[in-house]
Order: C-alpha cells, then sequence, then structure tokens
C-alpha cells in the first residue's frame, strides 16, 4: 500500500456565513520537497492551513496529514512542526517558558527545549518576557516551537513575516537544510521572491480555488510559453519563421524571442537549414507567473 | 496527566497567580484587620465572630472563578489557543486538563489564603489579648469548604470562560451576576439556587443560616452547575474555528 502523502487536500471547502474562503480545493504535496503555497491577501491561504492542523473546521472536504485528520494523529508534535503567525504568546510567559508547556504537554524532555532555542539562536534571550521580543524574534519562537518535536514535515504560514534580511538568510538556510534532510516543508507566503529561491514546486490559490500546482520551473516556463533562440544567421530566421506566421522580435547577439514553443522554432530553422547556438524555452519569473494566474491581485 | 502538568505551568509562568494572591491578600489584611480593631474583647472572643473574621478567606472561591475565566476564555484573547490545540488535538482532553488544573491551582490558592488569614486573626487577635478559638472544628469546617468551594468555583470558571471566550466581557459578566443579578432572584425567593448562593452554602459546609441551602444540596447543585458548565464550555470548544 503506498504511503500516504505528508499533505492532502481534497474537495475542501471552507464557508464562514455566506463568504466561501476555500472553494473544493485538492491537492496533495510530496514528500522531501518544499512546496511553496502562494496566493492574494485573502485568498484562502491561512484558512486552509487552519484546516490542515486542525484548528478550522472544513464545511466539506477533507484534509489530511499523512492520511489522516490531524486531529487523528497519534504524536502531532512529533509528526509536524507549525508556525502560526507570531502574535500567537503570551506576552508576559518567557520564551523559554512557552517551549516549557508546550514540551510539558508532549510529553519532550526539557533538554530539547534549550537545544531548540540554541538551533533558533534565542538562548540569550530565552528568559525574557514575550512582550519585550521583536518581531523577527517571535518569529524565530515560532519556529522553535515548530521544531521541539523534531518532525519531519513543517507548516509556515507566512514564516518571514518581520525577519529581518539576517533572520531572512537564517531561515532559508534552515529549510534548505531541512528539506536537504528529507523533511517536508509546506510555506505559505506573499513574498514571492522566497518562495522563487526555496521551493522545488507550488501550490497557488485565488478566489478560494486552485489555479496551479505545479513544479516552479514547469509553472514559470509554461506561463512564458515563448522560446528564446540565438543564431549566426538571426534575421534569416526571422524571416523564416514569420512566413510560417510566428512572430518574433530581435535582441542583442543573434538573439531572438520567439512566441511559439521550442518545437516549432527548432523545426523551422532546421527546415531553412540555419544553424542554433541556443535553443530553449523562455521562463517568466514567478512574480509574473503569479500574476497571470491571479490576474494581477496581490 | 501531561496536558494536567502543561496547564498548571501555564498558571505558573504568568504573574496572574501572584497577582490574583496578593489581591486576596490585600483583602485579608483589610477586612481582618478592620474586624478586629472595631469590635469590643468580650465580642471577638465568641467563636461565632472568630469565625466571621477569617471567612473573608472565601473570597479565594470568586478569586479562583476569576483564574478560572483567564485560564480558558484568556487563551483566545492571547491567542495561544493555537498553541494549545496544535499540541493537543483532541480538544475534550485540553477541556477536561483545564478544569482539573484550575480546580487544583484554585483549592491550593484558597488554602493558601486560609493559612494567611486563620494566622492574621490569631496575631491580631493576640494582640488584643483576646483568646482564640480559631481550632474548633466549626472553623476548620470553613477551611474544608472554602477550599472545596474555590476548586469547584476555578473549575466553573473553566467551563463559562470557554463559553464565552471573551475574557473581559466573561469578568464583568459574572461579577455583574453576582452583585445584582442573583439578588434579583430574591424577589421570587429563588436566590439560594443561584451559583453563587449555591458556593456560598459548599463554603460554609453546615454552618448556614436559613438563608442558604444545606451543604449537602449545595454541593450537588454546584456539582451539577459545574458539569453543565463543563459540558458546554467542552462542546463551544470542540466546535471553536481558531482563526
Amino acid at each position: 500500500m503506498p504511503e500516504a502523502p505528508p499533505l492532502e487536500v481534497r474537495g475542501l471547502t471552507k464557508r464562514f456565513g455566506s463568504t466561501t474562503a476555500v472553494d473544493e480545493l485538492s491537492f496533495a504535496i510530496e514528500p522531501g520537497r518544499i512546496t511553496g503555497f502562494l496566493g492574494p491577501n485573502g485568498a484562502g491561504k491561512t484558512t486552509t492551513l487552519r484546516m490542515l492542523l486542525g484548528l478550522v473546521h472544513p464545511s466539506a472536504g477533507q484534509a489530511l496529514v499523512r492520511g489522516v485528520p490531524y486531529r487523528k494523529l497519534d504524536d502531532p508534535v512529533r509528526t509536524v512542526g507549525a508556525v502560526l503567525e507570531a502574535s500567537s504568546f503570551h506576552p508576559a510567559r518567557s520564551g523559554r517558558n512557552h517551549l516549557r508547556v508546550v514540551a510539558t504537554a508532549a510529553g519532550i524532555p526539557r533538554e530539547r527545549v534549550d537545544a531548540t532555542l540554541e538551533l533558533v539562536e534565542l538562548s540569550d534571550t530565552a528568559r525574557r518576557r514575550v512582550r519585550t521580543y521583536s518581531l523577527g524574534m517571535r518569529q524565530r519562537l515560532s519556529v522553535a516551537a515548530a521544531l521541539l518535536g523534531d518532525p519531519q514535515l513543517l507548516v509556515l504560514d507566512e514564516p518571514a513575516n518581520g525577519l529581518d534580511p539576517e533572520g531572512i538568510r537564517w531561515l532559508r538556510n534552515f529549510l534548505r537544510s531541512f528539506a536537504g534532510g528529507g523533511g517536508t516543508v509546506f510555506i505559505s507566503s506573499h513574498v514571492l521572491g522566497e518562495i522563487a529561491q526555496l521551493a522545488d514546486e507550488v501550490v497557488i490559490i485565488h478566489k478560494a480555488r486552485l489555479v496551479a500546482h505545479e513544479p516552479l520551473a514547469a509553472l514559470t516556463a509554461r506561463t512564458a510559453g515563448g522560446t528564446i533562440v540565438r543564431s549566426p544567421d538571426a534575421n534569416r530566421l526571422r524571416e523564416q519563421l514569420a512566413a510560417g506566421g510566428i512572430e518574433a522580435t530581435s535582441g542583442e547577439d543573434g538573439e531572438l524571442r520567439v512566441a511559439a514553443p521550442p518545437e516549432r522554432v527548432g523545426e523551422a530553422a532546421a527546415a531553412a537549414g540555419i544553424v542554433l547556438h541556443e535553443l530553449r524555452a523562455e521562463s517568466a519569473s514567478l512574480e509574473e507567473a503569479f500574476l497571470e494566474l491571479t490576474g494581477g491581485d496581490e | 496527566m501531561r496536558l494536567v502538568s502543561a496547564e498548571l505551568l501555564k498558571l505558573r509562568t504568568t504573574r496572574l497567580l501572584l497577582w490574583l494572591g496578593l489581591l486576596i491578600l490585600g483583602l485579608e489584611v483589610l477586612v481582618i484587620a478592620l474586624h478586629v480593631s472595631q469590635n469590643s474583647v468580650s465580642e471577638l472572643a465568641q467563636a461565632r465572630s472568630q469565625r466571621d473574621v477569617v471567612s473573608i478567606a472565601a473570597v479565594s472561591a470568586l478569586i479562583s472563578l476569576i483564574l478560572g475565566i483567564v485560564a480558558s476564555a484568556g487563551e483566545f484573547a492571547n491567542g495561544t489557543i493555537g498553541h494549545t490545540f496544535l499540541v493537543a488535538p483532541v480538544r475534550e482532553r485540553v477541556a477536561a486538563a483545564k478544569l482539573v488544573a484550575v480546580a487544583f491551582a484554585g483549592a491550593v490558592l484558597a488554602f493558601a489564603a486560609c493559612v494567611f488569614a486563620w494566622a492574621l486573626a490569631a496575631l491580631l487577635l493576640k494582640a488584643r489579648s483576646v483568646p482564640v478559638h480559631l481550632g474548633s472544628g466549626s472553623s476548620l469546617r470553613l477551611v474544608a469548604g472554602i477550599v472545596l468551594a474555590a476548586a469547584i468555583a476555578g473549575a466553573l470558571g473553566v467551563g463559562y470562560g470557554s463559553l464565552l471566550r471573551r475574557q473581559t466581557a466573561a469578568i464583568v459578566v459574572a461579577l455583574v451576576w453576582l452583585l445584582v443579578g442573583e439578588p434579583l432572584l430574591g424577589i421570587a425567593s429563588a436566590d439560594p439556587y443561584g451559583p453563587g448562593r449555591v458556593i456560598a452554602s459548599v463554603v460554609e459546609a453546615g454552618n448556614q443560616g436559613s438563608e442558604l441551602l444545606s451543604f449537602d444540596r449545595g454541593l450537588v447543585l454546584a456539582l451539577i452547575y459545574l458539569a453543565v458548565a463543563g459540558v458546554l464550555g467542552t462542546l463551544a470548544f470542540r466546535r471553536a474555528d481558531i482563526t
């Protein structure tokens, strides 16, 4: 029997009164990969994550972690680490005590608390009350709480919020190292540049519905849909393409940008006996792909 | 058991218990000092009067109720309920752990309040050369009643706070009910059955006057109130969307 995917949603729907926050969403993420979860504000990302984590009840459909609803996990803290909003701490409790509470409830040894604080570089400020923490420190504390049980699956909701550039770099390196060790990461973010640097694949939702779920490279190539071709005989190639009804614009060093897939460009060049030095699918940036799929909503 | 320990740790790792404890001590100092200084030596020498002096420790039942409200509704106010449910997604267990933890904390708080009240009263009575009768059976039953009432009130506060989920509103409504709402039940001669009076009948533990239910009936009714609040609070926990 095949192993259940780390995270899976099937026909997941959530309605708040007359508002549909998530509408029949279905996807499953692959193990050992970083999957970005993107969508404009209000698209339903946070609601989806909270349904996966058992915090919000679906109106219909299923949200599964390792094949079962979060509520039915035997040992949730050791199965999945979750980073929620950074403000979700008691302001008068110290960072270390917050972790001690989680560790006590989950039956995790106290030594792990200090080790995790060390890992997120909060040891020096661990005994200070959370109300004195910066937003970035709270985010690190959230990450520490997620890592307490040493899970192989991380679900992160906007973890880069409030982090300074050094913190963002730390988080990026940490997540890469986590995924490199076989861990699975599902990360929502509105910072597209971060996702572009991190993710292997992306899930994009818009107006509560799924609009894309594919590897990042495939998405950016598909969205652009064109071809970059370079030839020492670029002018003749452009005429050849024009004769076939294909538009091409000239660039530098014999480069053409062609509004057709690489296969058609290659066939046209071969038919005319034109030498090519480069032929590749044109990639859009993640931002361009995102904006195209979401109609420009951010 | 782990969840109960975690709930107790939550209570110990903020200053809430400290402030509530100080509030009880402050009230005890004020009331006991006034009572001992204002009454005559002959009156203070009566066991009944001395019992009245230390009965201020029963305020710990009210404080325990507030502790219960903060322990449950406060989690929603501070947004920490999400973390709690991530660790323990079976919410009924969280509700049960909170009930047990706050009942225990309330009982400890009440016991400490009694110890302080008895010690302070004994000290002040001796200072006025009044023979101390605070070890009488009646006074000791009062200790047991206060501790039991505080445990019940704390758990009741958890259930009630879980139901309302708005910390400040829940505390204000509870106080308004106890100070205004419940006395109004007297119009229909139903005031002994209000939750506040029922808890008071547990406090009195066999020493009640005619205006309170007997200890047994009060205890049974208090446990019924607790069961109803616990079930409704647990259902509210279960149904809540943590957005």
